[in-house]
Order: structure tokens, then sequence, then C-alpha cells
């Protein structure tokens, strides 16, 4: 139990570690940034300090909270549904091959549609709802997900639910124990995407179909021409993003991929 | 009493008749092999008896309690501890934690696992202990009956020998009945009771030996000995290493 704990601690704090390489990153996207508002001025670009300070000033604000809050309910709302209609159904049709070939025109249907077409129908069908968000992230999401956790289920490795069926192993045992492993390896990484789309799209739809949050913000502080608090606002988004990618879903990839990390040669682990 | 008794099982693949109404039957305690050229059914065979694939025909009446199986490849559940995937047909099972730990530990010194690679997964191990966890996998139910398809095939021959070694030294102390799947004769000779030739073009058994020797007494010169006989004096192994699988029938 003690070297569970340890082993979980060490990979922890060599993932906080890892967060380095994330801030240099930053760092170097903060000076070209720099570069740019020397080069353009104030105005089309204002510096990263200013934007830092507009950021500043919007989070001291009840109301920026507010905002985000109702942005994020409706894109964790709509991942959550995207999440477990492509997931569930995927799983559905991942087992049968008829349905897997019927499924792949719809699906490039699906995704052959502009989003924006989808939100001009969603706002004829739901108005200026929470319904059109949802209707829209689940649309954009779903085909991705949907996808991987049918190519997952149909490229199974059907040697091991044999054996499982050895020892002695129902269908849902089966399921349990083998498929559903083999499906997370791809799901997890789709959902990570999924994801970030989810927020994306809320504030799209937000800002087109004037729904109140983060995309209605924005759209005030591009009509008020302020350039430093509209990517204040991006900012407060990306930030969003981050906290459940990295609070959520990687813990729970990582938990599940341990045996990956342990496949990796030495010197490639970091 | 009969561990297994196959009676006049049938099968076809794509209207090709592999196996036409064959009779086995297994006793306690003993060991079969079943040899047979490439695409005879053997593999076939021991699938229907591990109840894997339905008979197109014909009946499998078991009188074991328990059986476990080890197959060609080690299939070890990649994304699993090797102590997990010894212990899993006890999960399957719905044995508590703690006594899974226990009898996954009992069933790898068994087959000769460390400890240590028990924490370990399957991509970290090698060849020789993955089948040697696969053996153990086997071994944990305590099984009274054991399927082999081909289990040693892939392995070097030292390795072979060990793991050969392992089963007998297992059947012998657990008192397992099996039914070993081998293209190896020498393989046949130590480690079963009775072989039983397949083949294709009686599309099931063709005759069956007995090996005169209890299996504690038999050293190499008989194994060597015993393989040269059944080869050149037997004319049921005439056709044993026939390769011709493709052949149109």
């Amino acid at each position: 139990m003690g070297q569970v704990l340890l082993d979980r601690m060490g990979r922890l704090g060599r993932f906080l570690w890892s967060g380095w390489v994330g801030v240099a990153g930053l760092a170097l996207f903060s000076a070209v940034w720099q570069i740019g508002h020397e080069a353009y001025g104030d105005f089309i670009l204002p510096s990263p300090i200013a934007t830092f300070h507009a950021t500043a000033e919007l989070l001291r604000a009840e109301e920026t909270w507010r905002l985000a809050r109702a942005t994020s309910t409706r894109a964790i709302q709509g991942f959550a549904l995207t999440a477990f209609l492509g997931g569930v159904l995927g799983l559905a049709v991942g087992y049968s091959a008829a349905a897997m070939r019927l499924a792949r025109p719809l699906l490039t249907i699906i995704m052959g549609v502009p989003p924006i077409a989808w939100i001009v129908l969603a706002m004829i069908w739901f108005g200026s709802t929470s319904g059109t968000v949802l209707t829209t992230i689940v649309v954009a999401g779903f085909p991705l997900v949907f996808a991987n956790v049918a190519e997952a289920v149909a490229t199974r490795d059907r040697a091991l639910e044999e054996m499982a069926k050895a020892f002695g192993a129902g269908p849902l045992q089966r399921l349990w124990t083998v498929v559903m492993r083999h499906v997370a390896g791809q799901y997890f990484p789709a959902l990570a995407v999924a994801l970030g789309s989810a927020f994306k799209v809320a504030v799209m739809a937000e800002l087109l179909a004037n729904i109140d949050g983060i995309g209605v913000a924005l759209a005030m502080s591009r009509s008020n021409l302020d350039v430093a608090q509209s990517i204040a606002w991006v900012v407060v988004i990306v930030t969003a993003i981050f906290m459940v990618e990295y609070g959520v879903v990687q813990p729970i990839r990582a938990e599940l991929e341990r045996w990956r990390e342990a496949a990796r040669p030495w010197g490639v682990k970091r | 009493m009969t561990a297994l008794a196959l009676e006049g099982v049938s099968h076809a693949y794509f209207g090709r008749t592999v196996l036409d109404r064959v009779k086995l039957d297994v006793r306690d305690g003993e060991i079969v092999s079943l040899v047979g050229p490439s695409g005879c059914g053997k593999s076939t065979l021991v699938h229907i008896a591990a109840g894997l694939i339905e008979p197109q025909r014909g009946r499998v009446a078991n009188g074991y309690r328990r059986h476990g199986m080890i197959f060609q490849e080690h299939r070890l559940l990649p994304w699993a501890t090797a102590e997990d995937n010894i212990a899993y047909p006890l999960r399957l099972a719905g044995v508590r934690c703690n006594a899974r730990r226990a009898r996954a530990r009992a069933a790898a010194d068994l087959v000769h696992l460390d400890r240590r690679d028990l924490e370990k997964y399957p991509v970290e191990l090698s060849g020789g202990m993955r089948q040697r966890a696969a053996i153990a996998r086997a071994l944990v139910v305590e099984p009274d009956f054991v399927f082999f398809d081909e289990p040693f095939t892939a392995l070097d021959v030292a390795l072979k020998r060990q793991m050969q070694d392992l089963v007998i030294a297992a059947a012998r102390q657990a008192r397992f009945a099996g039914l070993f799947v081998t293209h190896d004769l020498a393989e046949a000779v130590r480690v079963s009771d009775r072989i039983v030739v397949l083949d294709e073009r009686v599309r099931g058994i063709a005759g069956e030996r007995f090996l005169s020797r209890p299996q504690g007494e038999r050293d190499d010169a008989f194994v060597f000995a015993t393989v040269q006989a059944f080869l050149n004096e037997d004319p049921l192994f005439a056709h044993i290493h026939d390769t011709n699988e493709r052949r149109a029938s």
C-alpha cells in the first residue's frame, strides 16, 4: 500500500516538475507577442503585460465569475453528453460490422455540415437558450468520440477475449475486463480533444446566438474595440479548459495508461 | 472416471469439414497429447473441448470441476501487472482481493516466477517469464483439467524444456488431467500418457499410442528412442509432418 502511494507521489512530482517546460513555452510565446506588440502598436496588439492587467481586472469583477460559470457549465454539460453518447453508441456500433458500415456515411454527413450551420439550425430549434449551445457542442464533438470508440471496439484483441472466455468470463465480464480497458486507450485522447472543442464551441454559439456568457462578453468588448479585454476573455477561457483538462481528464488517463508508461524505454520516460 | 468425453464431434470451416464424428475420452489424471500435421484440426478440437467453439454436431461432456487453459501466445492483459494477470481467473470467479493475492503468489511460486517480477507489466517481462505467468494463471484456479494449445511452440529449446518440466511437475503434484496440442512429437512423448494422432484425410483420430514408461522415469534416451521408433517404424505417424495445409479437399 505504502509502495503504491509512494509511486503515485513520484508520478505526481514528475508531472508537476514537467510544468517548468510549460512555463518556458509560455515565456517564449510572451516574448514573440511582445515583439508583435512593439511592431504593430497598442491598438492592434496590446502588450502581454497590458493583457495581464486586463485579465487581473476582469478576475476581480464578480460578473466575470458569473459569466465564466455560465459558459463552463454549458461546456461541461455538453461535453458530458458528448462523452456519454459517443461512448455508449460507439460501443454498441463497434460490436456490429453492419452498423459500423451504416454509421460511416452518416458520420461523414454530420462532419461535413459546417458548425456555423448547426448553430443556425439550433437557434431556429431552441432559440437563444442553453439548448442551442448544448446541441452545437454535441454535434461538434460527437463524431470524433463515437468514431474512436467504435474503431477501438472493432479492433479489440479477440485473442484476449477468447482467453477470458476460456477462464469462464461471461459476455459482460469480457466487456468490462477486456474490451473496456482497450477502448479506454482511445476514448480518453478523443475526450481531451472533445473537451477543448466543447469550450470553444460554447463561446462561439453564445456569441452568435446572443446567449448570456463569455461569448456575449467577448462580443461586447469587440464592439467597444477593447482588444486587451478581448484577449483577456480568451485567457479566461483557456484557463478554464486547462483546469478541466489537467484536473480531470489527464489524471484518469494517466491512471489507466500506467502500463504504457512502463513500456517506454529508459531515457524517454520524461 | 472420465474427465472429458467428446462424442461424435464434427466441425467445418466454410464448408470444409475438419473434424468428422470424433470420439475421445480422457480419464482423470491422464494427459493426452494431440499430434498431427498443420491444419488437421487439433487446435479446433481443443477449442471445442474447452467450450470456446460450439461444435456443429456432437457433444462435449466434462466430468472435471475447474479447468485452466494455456495458449500458444501468452495472452496476458497488457494493462495488468503479472500478479493481476495470474489472479485474473480468480477475479472472474469473484474471489476476494486478499485471497486473490495470496493464491496468485502461490501459483507464481509453483512456476518459479520471482516475487519482484509480479509487480511488472507483461511488456517488461521476458518471453519465458510471460509464459510462466500464463502457466501460473492456468494453475491458480487449482484445476483438475488443463487445456494446452501448443503452449511452448514459440519458445527456444532450453526454455521449452524448462516449461515442459514445470508442467510435468505440476501435473504430478496437482493430479490434473490434460489435453495437450503439439506438433513436436518429442514434447508429446515427454509430457503425456497417451498420444492421439489426428489426420485430415480421416477428418479425425487416426489412432493412438500409450507410453509404456511412467512419466517420472522417461529420460532423454527413452524420449529419443520412442520418437525414432514412432517415426520410422509406426505407420500411424507417417503423415504427421505433412505441411500442405492449403490443399483443397
